[in-house]
């Protein structure tokens, strides 16, 4: 399987300002002072081999979509928010050089985040596309519904092309799609969400976004050390740190970086993908929530294997 | 881990020892939350948690010392004493370090 992140962020798109933009190129600058480049490709390799990430690169800003590849003749997508308006674009390239129109989309929960980038998905307009959403939701369509109606888009959702249909799944009942075993667990968060566990060949990634355990109840986490147990890539909401998920912003329906290696750990997981950042975080703080992480994966990792920590991107493939 | 708790007429100090993770957070949850329960009990002393015989703690540890904060409440103010170099580098990649007082040794009762 590849797993490719079109959207990263939490809660809200957020995008760069100048500002943000002309203090990488100053910070570029100072770091290639007394280098001479024949070309930009030569320019390019030395920032590449010599800028930290948050300087060279950017984490994006469009919210959480993240294909996971390698089902039968399907996309496979979780879920759509801004990120998936640039997925679709790249699904159209796909199906003109002969991908079969057939989406499943599996959604963690209904909140606008989650859902905002459906109203500008191309193949939905699509009539020869098949969708099918995967959800536990009941409410789902009503959702999609709704973000539609004339008050807040002027496309209603009856309009659309491509034959839709919902599948609502039990929790811990898996079943098959397109070759693929998918399983949900039930997750902590405003009106519910939804962890998947997707299943191929003996390899397995799961998606757990939006997603708080709570202090007062840590013996549920036995459930998602099971459900992460083995897995290859653990694709985990890691919006806060501990101290805040405890404090100001408890209740608020997210977890923390180290929560979340703690359970990876556990459940002896291979992969772990920090994800949903928190939408007021510079790409240098990103940064460094990324570098702490990987220190306190290496301080409590005693006598276990290591755990790979690595920070998603938009635009980030990861084999599996 | 280990669990030692010594109590004078100034202040309570409990001494974890070990380690404090998935398998023993709900041994050091329970000691801690007793030990801030004696220290009410007693009007309201001070509970020491001395860091130094620590080897580290991961967030089922971090979040016991949450409970027992909330547990202790304006009653029974704690300090964490004494961290080792392990602990200190959790307690600030966590941001425990702004959520409690944290000292470098057990301070001498005054």
């Amino acid at each position: 399987m590849r797993v490719r992140f079109w959207g990263t962020r939490g809660s809200l798109p957020v995008a760069q300002k100048a500002g943000a933009i002309q203090a990488k190129i100053a910070r570029a600058l100072v770091a290639a002072s007394g280098q001479a480049f024949a070309d930009e490709a030569q320019a390019a390799a030395f920032a590449q081999a010599n800028l930290d990430f948050a300087t060279y690169g950017a984490y994006g800003g469009a919210t959480s979509c993240v294909e996971i590849e390698g089902a039968d003749d399907a996309y496979f997508v979780c879920d759509m928010g801004s990120g998936l308006r640039e997925f679709g674009i790249d699904a159209f390239r796909r199906c003109a050089a002969g991908h079969p129109r057939v989406f499943h989309i599996f959604l963690s929960h209904l909140h606008w985040d989650h859902i905002m980038g459906f109203p500008f998905f191309g193949p939905a307009f699509d009539p020869g596309a098949t969708i099918v959403f995967h959800t536990g939701h009941p409410d789902a369509e009503e959702a999609l519904r709704r973000q539609q109606e004339e008050i807040s888009f002027p496309v209603p959702f009856d309009w659309l092309k491509a034959r839709m249909s919902f599948k609502v799944h039990r929790v811990a009942a898996p079943f098959e799609v397109a070759g693929v075993t998918v399983t949900l667990i039930q997750q902590h968060h405003s009106h519910e969400s939804f962890g998947y566990q997707f299943v191929r060949d003996g390899r397995s990634v799961i998606y757990s976004t939006d997603s708080e355990h709570k202090l007062d109840n840590m013996e549920s986490e036995a459930a998602f050390e099971a459900f992460f147990a083995d897995a290859d890539l653990v694709i985990c909401d890691t919006m806060y740190s501990l101290g805040d998920t405890v404090s100001l912003k408890q209740d608020w329906g997210h977890s923390s970086n180290i929560v979340a290696v703690d359970l990876c750990h556990a459940a002896g997981a291979k992969r772990l993908a920090l994800f949903h950042h928190e939408p007021t975080y510079a790409d240098e703080d990103i940064q460094r929530m990324h570098a702490e992480t990987v220190r306190y994966e290496e301080l409590v990792r005693a006598d276990r294997p290591e755990l790979e920590v690595i920070c998603a991107y938009d635009g980030l493939e990861v084999e599996v | 881990m280990d669990w030692e708790l010594k109590r004078s007429a100034t202040r309570l100090v409990g001494e974890p020892r070990g380690r404090v993770d998935e398998t023993t957070w709900e041994a050091f949850s329970q000691a801690l939350t007793g030990a801030v329960r004696e220290a009410a009990a007693a009007g309201g002393l001070p509970l020491i948690v001395d860091l130094s015989g620590l080897d580290y703690m991961s967030s089922r540890g971090l979040r016991a010392l949450t409970m027992a904060k909330r547990e202790a409440g304006e009653t029974v103010p704690i300090t964490l004493a004494a961290p080792n170099d392990r602990m200190r580098e959790i307690l600030a990649i966590s941001r425990y370090d702004k959520l409690f007082n944290v000292t470098d040794a057990v301070e001498p009762e005054t």
